[in-house]
C-alpha cells in the first residue's frame, strides 16, 4: 500500500498546480475530510448506524446463522452417532453369529466323535461277544472232535483186533484168543506209530 | 476539471439540528444506512431457507459467519465468544461500506478519517476498559516486555506505551489512507481519460488506455476493500486478545 499512499501524496502536492484545488471548496487544504464542521453529523451518525446494525446483528442475522450452523452440526454428529451404533450393531451381530456358528460347529464334531465312539464300542462288543462265542463254539467242536476221535481210536483197536482174528482164523484156521489177538495188534501199532513219528 | 479529492465531500441531503449540533442527514449518512440495511438484508435473506445443504446466497452468509467467527476462535480464543457480534458487526460494517464506496456515484464512509478514528479508538478505548476490568492493575506489566534486560527495561517500556497509544492512529489511517488513495487514484485515471478524450481527433482515442487502466484498478480496489475489512478485523481481534490474555 506504501506505493498508493505516496503516489496520492503526489497527487494531492500537484492538485493545485493543475488547478484543482479550487474544485474541494474548502478551508483544508483540498481534503474535505479535514473539514471539520462535517465530523458531527457523520459521528452521529455513524453511532447512530453502528448501533442499530449491532443491533439487528446481535438480536436477529447472527443467532439465526448460528442455529442454522448448530443444526447442521447435530445433525451430521447425529448422523455419525447412528452411523458408530449400527456399525457397532453390525460388529456384534457378526460376532454372535461367529460365536454361535462355532459353538455348532464344535457342538456336531462332539456329537459326531461320541456317534463314532459309541458304535467303535457296540461293534467291539458285538465283536468281543462274537468272539467268546466263537471261541466257545470252537471248543466245544474241538472237544467233540477228540472225544470222537478217541473213541474212534478205542473202536479202532476192538475193529482192529476183530479184523486180525477173523484174517487169522481164515489164513491158518487157528483160533487165537482174543487178549492175544488185541496185544499183538496193540504191539503192531505202537511199531506203526514210531515208524511213522520217525 | 474538478479535483480528484471532491468526491470525498459531505454533501448535506437534509439539515438536521441536535442540541446545537449540526448532525444533518448528508450522503455520507445515507450510505451508512445502506451499508447497514444491505448487510443485514443480505444476511437475513440469505439465511431465510434455514436449508440443511445450503445454496449459493445461504453459503455466503454462513461463509462470511464462519470466516469472523474462525478469526475470533484463533485469534482470540473461547473468551472472544461475547464480543464476536460487535467484531461481525465490525467486520460487516466494513466490508460493505468498502464494497458499496466502489459502485459509481455513491460514497465510501470509510474514507472519511473521523469515521475510521471514530471506530479505531472505540475499539482501544473498549479494549483498554476490558483489559483494566480483568486484569485490574496487573494490566500495566504488559508494558513490560518478559525477558529483557532490566537495564533497557525503562526505554522498552517507552516504545511499548508508545506503540500501544499509536494503535488507534494506525488502524484508522490505514483504512482510511487506503481508501482515499484508491477512490483518488481511480479518479485521475477516470479525469485522464476524459482529458484526453476532450481533445477530440484521433488523439481521442488514447482515452481507452487510462479506461484499461481503471479497469484494473477496480479489481485491485475490491480486493482492498476486502482485504483492509480483513486487517481492520483481526487487528482488533489480536488486540481484544492482548486485553484478555496480556502477554
Amino acid at each position: 500500500m506504501k506505493h498508493k499512499t505516496l503516489l496520492l501524496v503526489v497527487t494531492l502536492l500537484m492538485s493545485p498546480a493543475f488547478g484543482w484545488a479550487a474544485g474541494g471548496g474548502n478551508e483544508a487544504g483540498g481534503l474535505p475530510q479535514l473539514d471539520l464542521t462535517t465530523w458531527p453529523t457523520q459521528l452521529f451518525w455513524l453511532i447512530v448506524t453502528f448501533a442499530i446494525m449491532y443491533l439487528l446483528m446481535s438480536v436477529m442475522v447472527t443467532p439465526r446463522i448460528r442455529s442454522v450452523l448448530e443444526d447442521r452440526q447435530q445433525r451430521i454428529t447425529n448422523d455419525l452417532e447412528k452411523a458408530r451404533d449400527a456399525d457397532s450393531k453390525v460388529t456384534e451381530m457378526r460376532l454372535s453369529y461367529e460365536a454361535s456358528l462355532e459353538a455348532a460347529r464344535s457342538e456336531a464334531a462332539e456329537k459326531a466323535r461320541d456317534a463314532l465312539n459309541e458304535a467303535k464300542l457296540t461293534a467291539e462288543k458285538a465283536e468281543a461277544e462274537m468272539a467268546t462265542k466263537l471261541n466257545r463254539k470252537i471248543k466245544t467242536a474241538e472237544k467233540k472232535m477228540m472225544k470222537m476221535r478217541d473213541d474212534a481210536m478205542v473202536n479202532i483197536d476192538e475193529v482192529a483186533a476183530e479184523i486180525t482174528a477173523l484174517t487169522v482164523s481164515h489164513l491158518t484156521n487157528l483160533k487165537p484168543t482174543k487178549a492175544a489177538v488185541s496185544k499183538s495188534v496193540k504191539i503192531a501199532m505202537a511199531a506203526r506209530a514210531n515208524q511213522e513219528a520217525s | 476539471m474538478h479535483s480528484p479529492v471532491e468526491q470525498f465531500t459531505i454533501k448535506v441531503l437534509f439539515a438536521l439540528n441536535l442540541f446545537g449540533y449540526d448532525v444533518s442527514f448528508t450522503n455520507s449518512s445515507l450510505f451508512m444506512v445502506l451499508t447497514v440495511l444491505a448487510s443485514v438484508v443480505f444476511l437475513a435473506l440469505a439465511i431465510r431457507p434455514a436449508a440443511l445443504i445450503p445454496g449459493r446466497m445461504q453459503g455466503l452468509a454462513e461463509m462470511l459467519y464462519e470466516f469472523v467467527a474462525d478469526m475470533v476462535r484463533s485469534n482470540v480464543g473461547n473468551e472472544g465468544r461475547p464480543y464476536f457480534p460487535v467484531i461481525f458487526t465490525l467486520f460487516m460494517f466494513v466490508l460493505f461500506s468498502n464494497l458499496l464506496g466502489l459502485i459509481p456515484y455513491s460514497y465510501t464512509t470509510t474514507s472519511q478519517i473521523v469515521v475510521t478514528f471514530a471506530m479505531a479508538l472505540t475499539i482501544f478505548l473498549g479494549v483498554t476498559l476490558i483489559a483494566l476490568v480483568k486484569h485490574g492493575f496487573h494490566f500495566f506489566s504488559f508494558f513490560v516486555p518478559s525477558g529483557a534486560p532490566k537495564a533497557l527495561i525503562p526505554f522498552l517500556v517507552i516504545i511499548e506505551v508508545i506503540s500501544y497509544f499509536v494503535r488507534p492512529v494506525s488502524l484508522s489511517v490505514r483504512l482510511f489512507a487506503n481508501m482515499l488513495a484508491g477512490h483518488t487514484m481511480l479518479k485521475v485515471f477516470a479525469g485522464l481519460a476524459v482529458m484526453i478524450a476532450s481533445a477530440g481527433g484521433v488523439a481521442a482515442a488514447g482515452s481507452v488506455l487510462p479506461l484499461i487502466a481503471i479497469i484494473g484498478l477496480t479489481g485491485l480496489e475490491v480486493l482492498v476493500a476486502v482485504l483492509q475489512a480483513y486487517v481492520f478485523t483481526i487487528l482488533t481481534c489480536m488486540y481484544l486478545n492482548d486485553a484478555l490474555h496480556l502477554h
